[in-house]
Order: C-alpha cells, then sequence, then structure tokens
C-alpha cells in the first residue's frame, strides 16, 4: 500500500472517461495555475536556455554565432570543468552518506519517548530553515585559522579549516551536513511514526533484540523515506553552489570549485554565458540520469520488501 | 453526487476569481508601466534614473545624488549598491536582456567582464566624448576611460596600491621612517616581527585581497625596467613567465618564508586583515588606497593609520607604484533616458564633484585645482604619480580569465601546492585565451 501511494497510482475505477475527468478535474483545475507558472517561469526559460549551450554568447550584446557542439567538447579538456566534476562527486557521496547517517541517528534518538524529544526536534531542524548563505558565513567564522578562536578554540586544535586545500572540501562537507542532517531526521522520523508498533512487540514476543528489530523490522518499512532521502541529498550535493561560493569561492586555488560554481564564474566572472550553458545542461542531464537510477533502484528494492 | 456538483460549482466560481485576478494583475501592471508626466501640482515631469553600483561607491554616490537634486530637482536618481559579485551577477544579466538601468558601475580598462572596454564593444554603453571634462583626462589613464578613441566611462580619480601602516606599531618597534627600498622593508618587517607584531596582514581568503602584493611589487619589477611591457605582451613578444613577474612572486615568497603573514593567509578574510591592522596586533596590510576608510573605521583613532609606497626595488630611484583608476560608471546605451544619463555624468565631471567624489573615497582627484583636497596618507604617493606609476595590471589585460588565475594560483602558491613556474605558465594560457 505504501508504495502504492508512493508511485501516486490510485485505485482503478470502471467509470467512463468523462466521469473519471469530471471526477478528478477539480484537483487539476486548482493545479492549473501553479502548472501554467511553473511552466511559464522555469520549463520555458529553461528549454529555451538550452539553445545558448551551442553558441559562443558573452551574455552581453547581439553577437553569438552557433559553433555546434564545441563548447561540450572544450568542457571535456578544460582542467577547472574535470576537476570541479571530482570535487562535486567527492562532496555528493560524503553528504550523501554522512548527513543520512547522523539523520537516521538522530531520528531514532528523538523517537524513543524521551521527555525532551519536542524540543531536540526543533533544535536539530532549526538550521535547516536558515538560509545556506547565512549558514556559511556562521561557519567562516568557527573556522576561524585562530588556534584561539572558534571550532579551533573549542577543540584545541589549529586547523586551517577552509584555508588548507586538502581541508576545505571536508569543511564545507561538514556544514552541509549539519545544516541537513535535521531535514532527513525529519523524513526519516515520519517513516518511524508510521511503523505500527504491534510489529515491533510481535517480533519482540519472538524474542528479537533491539538490533534485529531494528534490522528486520525498522529498516525494511524505512525504505520509502530512504528513497526520497537518498533522492533530494544526492541532488542538492550534485548542484551545491550557496555553501562553496559564500565560504571559499571555489578557492583556495580550485580545491573547492564544484561545477555550479565553474558555471557561474564561466557566465558572469568570465562573460562565456555560451559555455557556461554547455555545463549547465551537462550537470541537469548528470542529475536526471543519476536521479533517475536511484529512483529505479530504490522503487524496486521498496516494493520487494 | 452532492460532492461532485459542488466542486462544479465551485469551479465556476475558481475560473471566475482567477478571470479577475488576471484582470487586476493586467490593470495594475500597465498602471505602474505608465510614466507619470506631471506631479499633483502640475509642475513639470520628474525623469527617473536609476543607478546599480557596488559598495565601494556608495558614499561618493549619496553625497553627489543629493547635490544633483539641488541642481536639478527635476530629475530623481535612485541608487542600489550591492558586493561586487551580485552587482557583476545581476548587471549583466539585465545587459544581455536589454533592460539594464540607466547608469550603472563600469570596471576601469579591459580585463573583467563589467570592465569598459568589453561592455563599450557590445555596444552598451553611451559615447560620453562630447562632455567638456572628458578633455582633460591624463594621458597615461586614457585606455582606463576610452575605447577606439571614444571615452566611455566617468571616474573620479585614482588609487594606489600600497602599505597600510598602524603607525602606533611602527613605533613600538622602533621603525621611524617607513622603507625606501626593498631591503629596508625586509629589515622593518623584521623589526616588527622581533618586537612580537605581526609584520604583514594578509587574508588572502578573500580572492581580490591575493592579487595586491604582486600589483604593488610588478610595477618595480617589470614596469620600471620596461614601461612598454603591455604592449609588448599583447604582440606576444613577451610573458608573465619571461618577466618581473618571476621576481615578484618570488619576492612574495620570501615574505611568507620568512615568517612575515599572519598564520594561515588562506583561512582569512579581508574584513580579518583590515581588524588585525587596525588594532595594531599586525604593522600592516598591502592593501589599495580605497579601502583606507574601511581600516580607519576600525581603528581607535584615525591617525593611527597612514600609508607608504611598497619599494619593489633595491635602489629608491627604481621603485614605481601602481596608481590604477577608481571604479567608475557609465550610462547605458539602450536606456529610455540617455540624455539625463548624460546630463548626470557631465555634471560628477564638474571638478567640484570630482574633489566630493575623490575626498570620500581617499582617491587622488582625477584633475585637480586649488580646492582638491588629497589624503594626507597618500602624499608619500604623489611624488611617482607623474612617471613612476603603472595602472593595475588588470586594466590591460586581454580577457577576464587572467585575473580570477592569478586569485588561484596566489592561493595555491601560499598553500604550497604548486611552484612559480606553474603559477606563470597557468597565468600565460589564460592571458592567451
Amino acid at each position: 500500500m505504501t508504495a502504492n501511494i508512493a508511485r501516486g497510482s490510485l485505485p482503478s475505477t470502471a467509470r467512463k472517461p468523462w466521469r473519471r475527468f469530471s471526477s478528478l478535474s477539480p484537483s487539476w483545475v486548482f493545479a492549473l495555475p501553479a502548472l501554467l507558472v511553473y511552466a511559464a517561469v522555469v520549463l520555458y526559460p529553461s528549454l529555451a536556455g538550452m539553445v545558448y549551450a551551442f553558441t559562443d554568447w558573452s551574455g552581453i550584446g547581439a553577437d553569438k554565432s552557433f559553433v555546434g557542439l564545441a563548447n561540450l567538447t572544450a568542457m571535456f579538456h578544460d582542467e577547472q570543468a574535470m576537476g570541479s566534476i571530482g570535487n562535486t562527486l567527492l562532496l555528493t557521496v560524503t553528504i550523501v552518506a554522512v548527513q543520512n547517517g547522523v539523520g537516521l541517528l538522530l531520528a531514532l534518538g528523538v523517537h524513543v519517548r524521551l521527555r525532551s524529544r519536542a524540543v531536540l526536534r526543533v533544535v536539530f531542524f532549526a538550521p535547516v530553515v536558515v538560509s545556506p548563505v547565512m549558514v556559511a558565513f556562521l561557519w567562516k567564522y568557527i573556522y576561524n585559522p585562530d588556534p584561539a578562536a572558534g571550532l579551533n578554540g573549542l577543540l584545541g586544535t589549529h586547523v586551517d579549516w577552509l584555508g588548507d586545500p586538502s581541508i576545505a572540501l571536508w569543511s564545507i562537507a561538514g556544514t552541509v551536513v549539519w545544516q541537513y542532517a535535521g531535514y532527513s531526521m525529519v523524513i526519516f522520523l515520519a517513516g518511524l511514526e508510521g511503523i505500527p508498533p504491534e510489529l515491533h512487540e510481535a517480533a519482540m514476543i519472538d524474542g528479537a533484540g533491539t538490533w534485529q528489530r531494528f534490522r528486520y523490522v525498522t529498516w525494511p518499512l524505512l525504505a520509502p523515506s530512504l528513497t526520497i532521502n537518498l533522492m533530494l541529498s544526492t541532488i542538492g550535493g550534485l548542484k551545491l553552489f550557496d555553501q562553496v561560493f559564500a565560504a571559499t569561492n571555489g578557492g583556495p586555488g580550485y580545491a573547492t570549485e564544484t561545477l555550479s560554481t565553474v558555471l557561474y564564474k564561466q557566465a558572469f566572472v568570465f562573460g562565456k554565458f555560451g559555455y557556461s550553458t554547455a555545463i549547465a545542461l551537462v550537470l541537469a542531464l548528470f542529475v536526471a540520469a543519476v536521479s533517475m537510477v536511484q529512483l529505479y533502484y530504490l522503487r524496486n528494492r521498496e516494493v520487494a520488501q | 453526487m452532492t460532492d461532485l456538483r459542488e466542486a462544479r460549482m465551485s469551479r465556476v466560481q475558481f475560473f471566475r476569481m482567477m478571470g479577475g485576478l488576471a484582470a487586476a494583475a493586467a490593470a495594475s501592471a500597465a498602471c505602474s508601466t505608465k510614466p507619470q508626466t506631471t506631479t499633483a501640482q502640475g509642475q513639470p515631469a520628474a525623469t527617473q534614473l536609476k543607478f546599480v553600483g557596488v559598495a565601494d561607491q556608495k558614499a561618493a554616490m549619496d553625497e553627489l545624488v543629493a547635490a544633483y537634486k539641488q541642481v536639478k530637482p527635476a530629475v530623481s536618481l535612485t541608487t542600489t549598491f550591492a558586493p561586487t559579485d551580485q552587482v557583476q551577477t545581476s548587471v549583466r544579466t539585465q545587459l544581455g536582456a536589454g533592460n539594464a538601468p540607466d547608469l550603472h558601475v563600469v570596471y576601469p580598462g579591459d580585463g573583467s567582464a563589467m570592465s569598459m572596454s568589453q561592455i563599450a564593444k557590445a555596444g552598451l554603453l553611451a559615447d560620453l566624448s562630447d562632455q567638456a571634462w572628458t578633455q582633460t583626462i591624463p594621458t597615461g589613464f586614457k585606455p582606463a576611460f576610452q575605447s577606439d578613441g571614444k571615452t566611455y566611462m566617468y571616474s573620479a580619480g585614482s588609487s594606489v596600491i600600497g602599505a597600510v601602516y598602524n603607525t602606533k606599531a611602527f613605533q613600538k618597534a622602533g621603525i621611524d621612517a617607513p622603507p625606501t627600498t626593498w631591503t629596508e622593508f625586509l629589515a622593518v618587517c623584521d623589526k616588527l616581527k622581533k618586537a612580537g607584531i605581526t609584520p604583514i596582514a594578509l587574508g588572502a581568503q578573500t580572492p581580490w585581497v591575493t592579487q595586491l602584493i604582486t600589483y604593488a611589487l610588478v610595477p618595480s619589477t617589470v614596469y620600471a625596467k620596461d614601461p612598454t611591457f603591455d604592449d609588448k605582451q599583447r604582440a606576444g613578444q613577451t610573458s608573465f613567465a619571461q618577466s618581473g613577474w618571476r621576481q615578484a612572486m618570488e619576492m612574495y615568497l620570501e615574505l611568507q618564508k620568512r615568517g612575515f603573514f599572519n598564520d594561515n593567509p588562506n583561512g582569512t578574510t579581508f574584513e580579518q586583515q583590515t581588524s588585525m591592522v587596525a588594532t595594531g596586533k599586525a604593522g600592516m596590510a598591502i592593501q589599495v588606497s580605497a579601502v583606507l576608510p574601511d581600516f580607519r573605521k576600525s581603528a581607535t583613532s584615525p591617525s593611527d593609520l597612514s600609508m607608504f609606497p611598497v619599494p619593489g626595488a633595491d635602489s629608491a630611484d627604481q621603485v614605481w607604484i601602481p596608481a590604477g583608476v577608481v571604479v567608475g560608471l557609465g550610462a547605458s546605451a539602450k536606456g529610455k533616458n540617455v540624455a539625463e544619463a548624460k546630463a548626470f555624468i557631465d555634471f560628477l565631471g564638474k571638478q567640484e564633484s570630482i574633489n566630493r567624489w575623490a575626498k570620500a573615497i581617499s582617491a587622488i582627484p582625477l584633475t585637480q585645482d586649488s580646492s582638491s583636497t588629497i589624503d594626507p596618507a597618500v602624499q608619500s604617493f604623489l611624488p611617482f604619480t607623474k612617471d613612476r606609476a603603472v595602472p593595475f595590471m588588470d586594466q590591460r589585460w586581454p580577457n577576464a580569465e587572467v585575473q580570477p588565475v592569478h586569485f588561484a594560483v596566489i592561493q595555491e602558491l601560499l598553500a604550497g601546492k604548486i611552484k612559480i613556474d606553474d603559477a606563470l605558465k597557468k597565468m600565460d594560457e589564460a592571458y592567451a585565451k
């Protein structure tokens, strides 16, 4: 049933087509204005913008000529763009793994009958509602390299969190995990609340321990939550921009450059709008492909259980 | 069945409601696009001009916009300011879409996406050549203002790059006079270090700060030896790797090797750098004079701070300095009120306006008269401005990529990730694009 609802399929009826339409139509009519707005401000500009990926437009002026696939081939020879793909993938894998791991632990923690659990849920979720740019600026202070200030002062370390090229990427992943672990927690929590207590009772009667109950009852039934969490964090990681831009602007050197910061710089700093659009196109197709594969695999897993 | 009927009814109502909303929205949009031709009192039409600029321009623009209101009450100018990145993003988008503000920020010369040359080439800047002030632009500064012999940008003057230093910290370390040669400069740093003061604060996490030390040294290591370096580089006869740029980078890294910078410059921001010098924790920072007001704001007394030219050579007469035209503004060629926008720039071109703008940002006025004032902190640079000064290097670079590459390689050099050879090679590659 869970899978059915998640898939959006409605109970089949034997009504005539018109009857079926009229029973559905109110919701469609309500959705229509939003769909029109979405089509006008998202779909149309996105599709119209794709054309620029095949031109050498500078972003200003009328001068532009069709260059075919030159931008795409240039991208695969661009050291900076290729380096940023590596950074983006590393960041995404780290964020997906750690954010969801921490989110799951937090969810399990605040799911038990603690007196302060309502407060804790709010505390863990609070960073999600802060703008990512604000979070990045806050963490810039926390990541102060001064041994007496911020995180260094707290841990008694002397680390140049954002200035050391071998650490900066992980520092950024840290801020993202800090901000969005609460988001994963809320989704897992919703999944946990939906698990009928009878199943746990039955398992306990059968002599299952805490780990076995988690492994054989909780974990399989959390599958839909896991699907959503993995997809959202993967998409978020692949198009990560705000935190990197505000915290390091891709530096030191090119150590934290992601595909999104590279495409931003190509368009607005270097004035290569056409090339930037080509990178954006590749990014969009890549995100779509990864999401589809992920969805296919994870959905199958849900149905199987 | 009742449910369905209700649903249908509500659908009709819904359409009516949406129709009403759409009509209301269309009506209000129509009203707002109609320009106001008369005021309530029946006075002549008010022209609305829009200006979008960078934060550095706010103090000067606020003052001059207020002054313009006295001169020409019929024109009202609304101003918006934001950090460079944001302005670059939004104004470029507006320029691309053909709805740029009447007046907007323009960077001098070439070499950045918002530079005079690049926007003028796209035909998006109004020609200002018929205005009287354009005739008085000093010859050395013409490349910053002009493209193909026509003036497209206004700027109130020039700023210099040098060492902003804390006079009290220097006294504490027993330094009586600013250094005039590179050897003396190193000795001053040494004295500061021995007195327990960080000699040079460097906020290299803020990208534009990374370039300032090379910019301060290159006039002496490159241009003092060959004033025509830019032209030769454009002609492909020389390159970064074959020039005094190498020496400048070696000097930059020597400062790091001797421990004259704060710890972790790559993790330190411009704001932290400013506060280190303002509070006397550090002796100096190599900075552009336009940010002197920021340093003064963080200091206990503004007189604690002054500036001296960074001596990039071992003989005082071989020391040259970087003096660049400050960020300016231009009029959109495609705007609705080009004539009024140009009239405002003409007002800014008057000597009195130039003086006021220059004073607000501690700049050296473009042209000077008896009422021009020059910030005492930059007095020591004046002997250089005649024949031993060169514009900021990026203003002559052919594309917008060289400068960001310079930022990145400096960060990589400071982190010990690359060698000077690699850095210069990367800059040459970007230059050739």
